[in-house]
């Protein structure tokens, strides 16, 4: 039994396990993002337009939100409205024109690896085993041997309920078990913020509901090393189900309609009324 | 040469739409036509000048042994565009014309013509290309093998670097270079368009706006046999029974047309046996033919070799220039143009040029020419390939590797390598194909009549233009059909399950 994930009961992870820390932090920094008290992304007046035949067409139109230790942040709006832009400005992808996204009061100019990404498609290499893919995650460990590599990845795929899967071919898989492996991949990294693109919008509706089920509990729990989750869904019920917060953007240029806290008690009951209130009230909001 | 096109545009129509509505036909010709544009047919192009040179002498008959090559190389693959067109008409369309009682001919005049056009124009694109480099080759060949003079610029360029007239020699290569460009851009753009209107729904081929993608699924369609396309998995699933499987036909097919080839072989070397027998004394011995079926076989043995060491060069130098290339969104565009243009230009019609430059090497000036050609008649097919393979990956996978921090040393190793694995393995079947092609003018060149400018130590090309040059129509049979055994059962048997596997364990798209 690999025990990195259940050693760090108090949620600290990096303190914890000091050998899962990113090598490429400082020291002083690390210090610094510990003792964080404020939210964990902070989106501050971020613009960003794109220049096409020396026109400036703006896509995203002071975006400010936050996102808070232990929080699920849905963010949606009507398709084209720059939310999955937004999130690539959060994960460093993408530079936005003007403001920035700051995590833990640091702001975000390229890939860090407290961040991690969970794509609508995947992207799981082929030529490359469950394992291989969750191994080939922790690429930018250079200071993890491979074999310390390879427990980490076997947990994270147990941890993500594919155990018996490690050698098999993505083109083995269904959609629900290839996006299984690419959750490991994210959760192999002990993320501080996880960053989901339509998570199950590529899978069927079946399969997506049991995901769907399992995934707040695996996220967001006290041994997880992550604090906080921002997924991007036009999927209303999905959204109710799993968000504590919901921030809903303007069709293009994308800017922030509402920004509403959900705070259904859980497990939360599909069928109850409060749920169904929910699901009419954001609807409203989207339409 | 547009004659040609025009009697390939009509054979195509012919027997394209014959093969996709009659279940009979389909099983002998798609196999047959498959066959027929996996060999090297190059090599036939001296038997057919004697063919037609017998029934019509003078420069007519080799012109028309010209038109009648150029015809061959193009009309396979539009062909093939044809039979795929016709059969993905959607059903519904014919019920709608059997519905209203249409006649046959009107069917084939209003439905099955049009839904084939935009297929016409794309593969005609990608046959003018082929034809070119058979154009030139031929016009090189018989230049070379037969007294006869038949005008074209591949003559043209042919003679003015035999005489060391390079002004007059790099004119003609402008002018075919322009030629190539108006005829690319000019022309067949307006057919495309023209043919886009013709379109039924999403046709995956048409949908490629950019040149590279274009060319990269003509060579998937025109190089790889339909057999490596058919997978067992599909057949199975189908609704028709084994029996009448796509697959089932098609291997029945290719079998017959194997067995037929090979009769047609068999055939030639009694007849070889009878008639030296007959003949006795003169030209041919009967003691001759086991030594005219050893040096073709070492031949064959020399030009294997031969091509397979430049071809281990050519990817040496084609994946990583490729993948370098396609990785730079500037140089990519700045470059593909460019790269475009030399491709289009035959090898053989850079042959000239070449010679003042490995005379240098003394004896080792054939094999340094010959590998230098037939590179030149490879090297493409790889670049564009691998290029094509990293442009086509998925956007998602570029953010991956940023958001992943994977090091440009791993993503080389994980992501490029293994990524452009299909379209290399589809490129070198290609490319091997066409080095075959190119071992004529690549193995012995000159004039006929004088000392040859070039030439290997031995080699099958080598043994078809002398056996060309003296008439000696047995060891030409002998050496074609040689050939053309190997290539056929080297790509069934080896290609074929390289293939399978890349496209099993390493294609992207799924």
């Amino acid at each position: 039994m690999a025990t990195r994930q259940s050693s760090s009961a108090d949620g600290t992870v990096l303190a914890a396990s000091p050998t899962l820390t990113g090598a490429a932090s400082s020291g002083a920094a690390v210090g610094g993002i510990d003792s964080w008290k404020g939210p964990i992304i902070e989106v501050e007046h971020v613009n960003l337009s794109f220049t096409k035949e020396k026109a400036s067409l703006p896509v995203l139109v002071d975006i400010s939100l936050s996102a808070y230790k232990n929080e699920f942040v849905a963010l949606t709006g009507p398709s084209g409205c720059g939310k999955s832009t937004l999130l690539r400005i959060i994960a460093g992808l993408i530079k936005p024109s003007s403001g920035h996204a700051k995590f833990k009061g640091q702001p975000i100019t390229e890939p860090r690896h407290e961040l991690a990404m969970v794509f609508q498609t995947f992207v799981l290499l082929p030529w490359k085993t469950s394992l291989e893919n969750v191994v080939f995650g922790l690429s930018s460990r250079t200071d993890l041997d491979e074999e310390t590599k390879r427990k980490i990845s076997t947990q994270a795929l147990e941890n993500a309920g594919l155990s018996g899967f490690e050698n098999v071919y993505p083109a083995e898989l269904s959609g629900g078990m290839k996006q299984r492996v690419g959750i490991a991949r994210a959760l192999a990294l002990q993320p501080q913020v996880l960053l989901m693109d339509e998570p199950f919008s590529a899978l069927d509706n079946l399969t997506a509901d049991r995901l769907r089920r399992e995934i707040y509990s695996l996220l967001i729990n006290p041994s997880s090393s992550i604090e906080t989750v921002i997924m991007v869904s036009h999927n209303v019920e999905e959204i109710v189900e799993l968000a504590d917060r919901i921030v809903v953007l303007s069709s293009r240029p994308g800017h922030v309609v509402v920004d509403m806290k959900n705070e259904l008690p859980r497990p939360r009951n599909k069928k109850s009324d409060e749920f169904l209130q929910s699901v009419d009230k954001l609807y409203s909001y989207l339409a | 040469m547009i004659i040609a096109l025009f009697f390939s545009i009509l054979f195509s129509l012919a027997i394209g739409i014959t093969a996709a509505r009659n279940r009979k036909a389909e099983t002998v010709i798609i196999p047959t036509l498959d066959v027929l544009q996996s060999i090297p047919i190059l090599g036939f192009f001296p038997i057919v000048i004697y063919g037609i040179s017998a029934v019509l002498p003078g420069a007519t008959g080799v012109d028309l042994a010209v038109i009648f090559l150029i015809f061959t190389s193009m009309s396979w693959n539009i062909a093939f565009g044809v039979y795929e067109a016709v059969r993905s008409i959607p059903q519904d369309y014919l019920d709608l014309s059997s519905m209203s009682n249409t006649g046959s001919l009107q069917r084939i005049v209003s439905i099955y013509i049009p839904a084939s056009l935009s297929r016409i124009a794309y593969n005609t694109q990608i046959s003018w290309a082929v034809g070119l480099f058979y154009l030139i080759s031929s016009e090189v060949i018989s230049e070379g093998t037969s007294n006869l003079n038949v005008r074209g610029i591949g003559v043209d360029i042919f003679k003015f670097g035999v005489a060391h007239d390079y002004t007059a020699y790099a004119y003609c290569l402008v002018i075919l270079i322009i030629a190539v460009i108006i005829w690319q851009f000019v022309f067949l753009r307006e057919f495309t368009l023209f043919a886009e209107k013709y379109r039924f729904g999403d046709d995956p081929h048409g949908a490629h706006k950019d040149y590279l993608m274009r060319v990269y699924s003509w060579v998937n369609q025109r190089s790889l046999s339909k057999l490596f396309l058919l997978k067992p998995g599909r057949a199975m699933s189908g609704i028709a029974t084994p029996l009448t499987s796509p697959l089932t036909r098609y291997k029945r097919g290719l079998k017959y047309s194997v067995v037929f080839l090979f009769l047609v072989f068999l055939g030639f070397e009694v007849l070889a046996i009878v008639n030296s027998a007959r003949t006795g004394t003169t030209a041919i011995n009967l003691s001759a033919l086991p030594g005219d079926e050893l040096n073709v076989l070492v031949g064959l043995a020399y030009s294997f070799v031969r091509i397979w060491y430049v071809y281990f060069i050519c990817v040496i130098v084609a994946v990583p220039v490729g993948i370098v290339i396609a990785l730079h969104e500037k140089a990519y565009n700045a470059l593909v143009p460019v790269i475009e243009v030399i491709a289009s230009v035959p090898a053989p019609a850079l042959l000239p040029a070449l010679i003042p430059f490995t005379l240098v090497a003394g004896s080792w000036a054939g094999e340094i020419t010959a590998a230098i050609v037939i590179f030149l008649g490879m090297v493409w097919y790889l670049l564009f390939n691998v290029m094509a393979g990293i442009r086509t990956l998925p956007g998602d996978l570029w953010e991956l590797k940023r958001s992943l921090r994977v090091s440009t040393l791993q993503a080389w190793r994980h992501i490029y390598l293994p990524s452009v694995a299909t379209a290399f393995v589809t490129g070198s079947i290609t490319a091997i194909g066409a080095a075959w092609n190119t071992l004529i003018v690549a193995e012995y060149f000159g004039s006929s009549g004088s000392a040859p400018l070039t030439q290997v130590g031995d080699g099958i090309g080598k043994i078809i233009v002398v056996a060309t040059n003296r008439g000696d129509q047995l060891t030409l049979a002998l050496a074609v059909l040689s050939m053309t055994v190997l290539v056929v059962s080297f790509n069934l048997v080896v290609w074929r399950r390289v293939y399978r596997y890349t496209t099993k364990r390493f294609a992207y798209n799924r």
